[in-house]
């Protein structure tokens, strides 16, 4: 029996073969980014879908509270103006949950895949460093690496660096963790059952053990934690970080 | 098939799911935030202009309530007039009724005074007539009989009994 745990399929390669980005492979988180793309974009299409001043349907109750939480998380952490990063926030939250989530349909997760998470980590760096220098200049920016005494410098630029690092492969490493323990637990399992089934003398003890019995039912317990917390919980530690960060940036 | 590696940036990828987020910022910018704000705005609006009439219509109401008190002030204003004035009325009215019903009672009583005097004036007449046409007819018995002193008594009180009677 192997448990084999291993990247992102690739589909097929693009003769597109462009110096320092490589060939472009269409791989396994490509598609299940774009599935959760058009998943997302359905559902709020579908929410959106007669929408009424007064006698609301609960589909529109819905989307005025998920539009109302999204106002008021980004406005409550951040503040009137940063109005305009409510549907980014949004989008990474949303994208972040689909994604992690997916995974129970039995696709590979594309937050399995640490240059999704890279992505993301690096766009919310950008933005950071970017509202530093609004609020500070580019010299209070630079400045700013050598508080509070100037040997701190290095260690100044490697904890910014840090940030988003430690972003991504949080993120990263909590889903990879599922994807692990959960191929682990399903091989095991597929193992205990054929083990126990191979007891029953005969040919049907041969014809059951092949049936991995044991894999129905229990893995569900397990992605309890592995899936349903783990994702949602690792989703909105991103947005709270994404949040934080930029408010923090933007204080004199 | 062939496997990307499990712990790794493929660059390919990284900037595609930097593009993947910024498309899907938009699809939910554009078909979850828009609508989702125009009704909420359309809401807030309607509510607005739902409390600025309901403003209306109560200042409305306060003018038309004021307006009707005010009637009704004049209203109670001109009854108690109407009353005193027909109060007054009736007061004078029954005065000169009671004043003329005086009057005449006064003039019933004088008038029939006089009369009662004017009658008893004629009966004294009438008496007197009568007194003369007994001492002619007394007259005429002495004249007729011969009169002793006991008759001519007795005639004498006769007399003086009729004109007592009479009187």
């Amino acid at each position: 029996m192997e448990v084999d745990i291993s990247g992102a399929k690739v589909f097929f390669t693009t003769p597109i073969d462009v110096p320092l980005l490589g060939e472009l492979q269409i791989s396994e988180t490509l598609i299940v980014s774009w599935i959760v793309m058009a998943l997302i974009t359905g559902i709020c299409f579908w929410l959106t879908r007669g929408l009424k001043v007064r006698n609301i349907s609960k589909k529109q109750a819905a989307a005025e509270w998920i539009v109302e939480t999204a106002d008021k998380f980004v406005l409550g952490n951040m503040g009137e103006k940063f109005r305009y990063l409510i549907p980014f926030v949004s989008a990474l939250f949303a994208t972040s949950v689909v994604s992690n989530l997916i995974s129970l349909i039995g696709l590979r997760s594309p937050t399995a895949d640490l240059s999704t998470e890279a992505a993301w980590a690096v766009v919310v760096f950008t933005m950071i460093t970017a509202q530093k220098i609004k609020t500070n200049g580019v010299g209070g920016y630079l400045k700013g690496f050598t508080t509070p005494i100037p040997v701190m410098t290095p260690f100044n630029i490697l904890s910014e660096l840090a940030t988003p690092i430690s972003m991504a492969c949080r993120h990263f490493g909590n889903i990879l963790s599922g994807v692990v323990i959960n191929a682990l637990i399903y091989g095991a399992l597929a193992l205990a059952s054929r083990k126990l089934l191979g007891l029953i003398p005969g040919a049907v003890g041969n014809v059951l053990s092949q049936i991995p019995v044991l894999d129905v039912g229990i893995p569900a317990v397990l992605s309890v934690y592995f899936d349903w917390f783990s994702g949602v919980m690792q989703a909105f530690i991103f947005c709270m970080l994404t949040v934080m960060y930029i408010a923090n940036a933007a204080e004199e | 098939m062939q496997v990307q590696e499990l712990v790794g940036i493929i660059p390919w990828t990284f900037v595609a799911q930097i593009c993947n987020l910024f498309i899907q910022m938009y699809l939910i910018k554009r078909f979850l935030f828009k609508p989702v704000h125009e009704i909420l705005e359309k809401r807030r609006a309607a509510a607005d202009a739902e409390i600025i009439q309901a403003e209306e219509t109560k200042a409305k109401a306060e003018a038309i309530r004021a307006e009707y008190e005010r009637n009704m002030q004049d209203a109670r204003q001109k009854a108690n007039e109407i009353l005193d004035s027909a109060r007054n009325t009736a007061a004078i009215q029954s005065e000169k009724i009671l004043k003329e019903a005086q009057d005449q009672t006064f003039a019933m009583k004088n008038k029939a005074e006089k009369e009662i005097a004017q009658e008893k004036k004629k009966a004294v007449n009438e008496v007197k007539g009568e007194i003369g046409d007994m001492a002619v007819e007394i007259a005429g018995k002495v004249i007729e009989r011969e009169i002793n002193e006991k008759d001519h008594e007795k005639l004498i009180d006769e007399f003086i009994s009729n004109v007592g009677e009479v009187s």
